[in-house]
């Protein structure tokens, strides 16, 4: 992590009103959503080291509460574009675990029928409506959705997930710039874990917070303490209200952490080993558990019931997609273009 | 500034007034010898010349397809960049490149993109090249133009970013007429759309950034010195923007061969119907502006400045007259350069 | 019923009934309509035809997730080589996301360009670079070579529910040719015999279409009779139309505005090579531009080009005639 992002915590916490108290119900669902993505993801990691799920594969342990605080708040027509750190996005969005685990098995049974796997998870029914694995490369995708939603007339809205990193891309700021100018419902929300791949964001731009980087806009923007999940719930919930009576754009930037590499395997040569310790005290899980306890609305129990209750759906999870067999050849061969609709000529 | 050196910069956007008056007219006088699109600098002239008057020894530039004006000012023969335009075998390019393609490294000018933002990160590179050899040389700096529309290119953005980071010594000059062709940047530009200057832009890579008005030579020379220094300090880039109106139309007619070509009306007036914008434009030509300025002050006399324009306007008529009996390159010449 | 009209006017002619067909066609692109005085804005409004600041990567980004969204954009992007700019949307993102996604998500755009504007535009903005979208599974590449063409074929290209690169050529702008009046679409994966022959297949591509027309021509006058098969999409391609021809000539000339190794004709050629081995009497002969940047000074740029001759020069070597001296 560096200075300059925890200076950016400080400030985010300097004069901060005590947030509306979040509904029991909600704070419950919050974290059993969280639990649900930690267990998934510790899984997978296990899953990946022997070999049981192949390719790159990209974890968001640390940074879960952002997924389902966002989420958690958005709709079914409204859109979530992510990239390639996308599961704790598609379980929070309500893409089923079993086939989003089959996914990433590469079966016929998952979310993509096997033909994209961790980094491309795509549920349009419950509006994940794409993760890519180019950095940045969702950005513009994101505001065209922006757009479409506008041009429908409807009150949804578009959510693109998006890292530090992506930031200095170009197309960046040609997306800032046209959501900007044709005042879309789009809200940006960027997990700041201070790492664009390897190495820290200081060695990639002058600028402290991402948040400042669209200072030029004056759209409404902040920098939130992502492992403080009722700081994000209530922020994005702010920015939502105004998104769906049609303003926008906004940007919500997360400072969040990166618990394990930037993908499984990653020998991690670039970490400071105290800047992990400091870290790990934020656990978000860990932290929304402890508030819970404080504020009466989770007991022990409940919170070891949540914690058993995510490990046995990632289990039954496991089962379906070890059930499932692959993609066959012909089934890939078929998926490359959309077939002509009836009585047009394409094909 | 003395003030030789102000004739000096009086006589340089004379002359690429009178060039580009003569690019315009062979259209009519010599129908079918330029081929494919130019773009003209008039209107822009102290921009270019107050901008170059910084230069000092070992500094570079890089520019856009609307590129005339730099080497002109540079001191590259008028003749060689004319026989470019027609397409000759003494073309500064020997006719391979074009209007939009003039480039004399010899003289610092590295050359151009046809595409709108992409010489921005080449010429970034050009700085990092600079920042290097400034370790062990008298500093040099990179002057980088481009366009307004260029600030809505990703390219731009990585660039400044990458720029402000290394603090890399090049000085980001935006040429902002306010037109991308004929779309008028608050059209396309959410901060002009805000009333905003378009150098707020380099808020966004913490770097400074000023806006000038492009029509006052001495102005722009001042904050694009101002910038160099700093980026010769090595304290890092300086976005610029210049404001300048452009007094012709984006470029001649686009057309497939058989058509003639020519410049039709700005696009103030061809597509909006804004006689009255263009028209103001004209009564704050830079050019007699800096003619009265600097007769007022007492530093050129009628007859002085009279003579400057005839010797530009004789300069031009040679270069015009090279340039048509100037022979076309070989065919076969079309293969050669390919690779180094 | 058909009517003379320029190539451009059918290129408006197509996108103006789609428009008015489905609402869910947008347009917009750098320099679209900035006036409100536009007919197209007048027609169809400016939430639906837009002007937008020179950012491909945005633009062209932008088109899928309105597609992603239920809506067709039709993207301008005046000239073929500004897709350049932004390569990863136009190769990694739009064509992908469909595959990747097993079939859930469609991606509907075109993205439309001119191209292989020869008139003295120099190194830059000349290109013929179609190929290069070919071998990317997901895209469909269509390039209209009459004005007919050019209204069907953008019909069709709004209608598919893929990404199309559409390309336009300069050259042909002002051509003028017969079109349908109202709706008019022509199917992808269909060649047109242009002409037809018994002794040599040309197959051409746009602009080259019209040079292997008048090729022919000049074989004809030699007593070659040259066939003339236009593909008018190169993805999908209609091979058994080109495999048919040649096993009727037994000779194969293939003409295209691109460098060699980055022409269609090059892949045409293969798959002949493989598919059609048996029907060939002599080696196939590619006219393609020569392998350099296009030149700006005219004398070199014809020089780099293909043209009728060396079509025809291409046609009597397959058919073991003599050549004839330029």
């Amino acid at each position: 992590m560096t200075g300059a992002g925890s200076a950016a915590v400080r400030r985010a916490r300097a004069g901060k009103p005590r947030p509306p108290a979040i509904p029991p119900d909600t704070a419950v669902a919050l974290l059993r959503t969280i639990w649900r993505i930690r267990c998934f993801e510790e899984r997978i990691a296990q899953l990946h080291k022997s070999l049981q799920i192949q390719g790159l594969v990209h974890l968001s342990i640390g940074g879960e509460g952002v997924a389902a605080t966002v989420c958690g708040q958005l709709r079914d027509d409204d859109a979530v574009y992510s990239g390639h750190r996308a599961h704790g996005h598609a379980l929070a969005k309500g893409a089923p675990m079993a086939q989003t685990l089959a996914e990433l098995m590469g079966r016929s049974g998952g979310l993509c029928r096997g033909l994209g796997g961790s980094m491309h998870l795509v549920d349009a029914t419950r509006g994940l409506m794409g993760a890519t694995g180019v950095v940045g490369g969702n950005l513009p995708l994101a505001a065209g959705d922006a757009l479409a939603k506008r041009l429908a007339g409807s009150d949804a809205v578009t959510v693109v997930f998006f890292g530090d990193g992506a930031v200095q891309a170009g197309h960046f700021h040609e997306t800032v710039n046209l959501a900007a100018l044709w005042e879309l419902p789009l809200i940006f929300v960027c997990e700041n874990n201070g790492m664009a791949e390897f190495t820290s964001r200081a060695e990639h731009t002058t600028v402290a917070s991402v948040a400042d980087v669209v200072s030029p806009y004056g759209f409404a923007r902040a920098t939130v303490d992502g492992s403080d999940v009722a700081a994000v719930h209530d922020k994005f919930a702010a920015y939502l209200e105004q998104a769906r009576m049609g303003e926008g754009p906004f940007l919500l930037e997360c400072l969040t952490h990166r618990r394990r590499g930037h993908y499984e395997g990653d020998q991690q040569q670039y970490r400071d080993e105290q800047a992990e310790a400091q870290w790990s005290a934020k656990d978000p899980l860990a932290r929304w558990q402890e508030r819970g306890r404080a504020e009466g609305w989770l007991s022990a129990a409940q919170a070891q019931q949540l914690e058993r209750d995510a490990t046995a759906e990632v289990e039954q999870a496991l089962a379906y997609a070890r059930q499932s067999p692959p993609p066959t050849a012909a089934q890939a061969a078929a998926l490359v273009y959309a077939a002509a609709p009836d009585g047009a000529p394409p094909r | 500034m003395d003030n030789d050196r102000l004739i000096w910069m009086y006589t340089q956007m004379v002359r690429i007034r009178e060039f580009e008056e003569r690019v315009k007219r062979t259209f009519d006088e010599h129908p079918g010898v330029i081929r494919g699109h130019t773009h003209l600098a008039d209107g822009a002239e102290a921009s270019i010349v107050g901008s170059l008057a910084t230069m000092q020894p070992g500094d570079q530039l890089m520019a856009t397809y609307r590129c005339h004006g730099y080497p002109i000012t540079l001191g590259t023969d008028t003749k060689a960049i004319m026989a470019e335009i027609y397409g000759r075998t003494d073309g500064l390019c020997g006719g391979y490149g074009g209007s939009m393609h003039l480039a004399d490294p010899g003289r610092g000018f590295l050359g151009t993109s046809g595409i709108v933002g992409q010489g921005i990160p080449q010429a970034t590179g050009v700085g990092y090249a600079a920042q290097i050899r400034n370790r062990t040389q008298p500093p040099t700096v990179v002057l980088c133009f481009f366009g307004d529309g260029a600030s809505k290119q990703g390219a731009f953005h990585e660039s400044l970013n990458l720029a402000s980071l290394w603090k890399l010594p090049v000085v980001y000059i935006m040429e902002n007429n306010n037109y991308n062709v004929a779309t008028r940047s608050e059209q396309e530009d959410a901060n002009a759309a805000a009333g905003e200057p378009l150098s707020v832009k380099a808020k966004a890579h913490s770097m400074p950034g000023v806006t000038v008005d492009g029509g006052d030579p001495l102005a722009v020379h001042a904050t694009v010195s101002e910038a160099a220094d700093r980026a010769r300090r090595g304290d890092g880039p300086t976005l610029v923007e210049s404001k300048v109106y452009r007094l012709s139309a984006h470029g001649n007619l686009i057309a497939p061969p058989g058509v003639p070509l020519h410049y039709e009306e700005h696009e103030a007036i061809r597509v909006f119907g804004n006689r009255d914008e263009y028209e103001a434009a004209l009564r704050g030509d830079p050019v007699p502006r800096f003619r009265m300025q600097l007769i007022e002050q007492g530093v050129l006399d009628v007859a002085r400045a009279d003579e400057i324009a005839q010797a530009a306007r004789e300069e031009m008529d040679a270069a015009v007259q090279f340039a048509l009996d100037s022979p076309f390159p070989a065919p076969e010449a079309a293969t050669n350069f390919v690779y180094a | 019923m058909a009517r003379e009209i320029p190539y451009i006017v059918a290129v408006n002619e197509a996108l103006q009934f789609e428009m008015e067909r489905d609402e869910t066609v947008v347009f917009y692109g750098q320099d679209v309509a900035p006036s409100d005085e536009d007919p197209l804005v007048k027609a169809f409004g400016r939430d639906r035809v837009r002007v937008s600041p020179i950012s491909e990567t945005a633009e062209i980004g932008m088109a899928t997730g309105l597609a992603l969204a239920g809506f067709r954009p039709v993207v301008e992007l005046l000239m073929a080589e500004f897709m350049l700019v932004a390569m990863n949307q136009v190769v990694n993102e739009a064509p992908r996301l469909r595959y990747m996604s097993g079939g859930q998500v469609k991606v509907p755009v075109v993205f439309k360009a001119g191209y292989g504007f020869t008139a003295g535009w120099a190194g830059q903005h000349t290109g013929s670079i179609y190929n290069m979208f070919c071998g990317i599974p997901g895209l469909k590449v269509a390039l209209p070579s009459t004005p007919a063409d050019a209204k069907g074929l953008l019909a069709t290209a709004i209608r598919d529910d893929n990404p199309v690169c559409y390309f336009i050529h300069y050259l042909l702008v002002l051509e003028h040719g017969d079109v349908p009046e109202g709706e008019y679409l022509v199917p992808f994966g269909e060649a047109s015999v242009r002409r037809t022959g018994s002794d040599v297949t040309i197959v051409a591509t746009g602009w080259t279409v019209g040079k292997a027309l008048q090729a022919a021509e000049l074989l004809a006058q030699e007593g070659i009779e040259a066939e003339v098969i236009d593909p008018r999409t190169l993805q999908p391609l209609d091979l058994p139309a080109i495999l048919s021809s040649v096993e009727k000539t037994g000779h194969l000339v293939l003409a295209d505005q691109a460098t060699r190794h980055a022409s269609a004709a090059s892949f045409i050629a293969a798959e002949v090579a493989e598919h059609g081995f048996g029907y060939l009497k002599a080696p196939v002969k590619l006219v393609t531009a020569l392998d350099a940047t296009i030149p700006y000074s005219q004398p070199m740029e014809a020089y780099v080009l293909p043209d009728e001759h060396k079509i025809a020069d291409a046609a009597r070597q397959v058919v073991g005639a003599a050549p004839v001296a330029a």
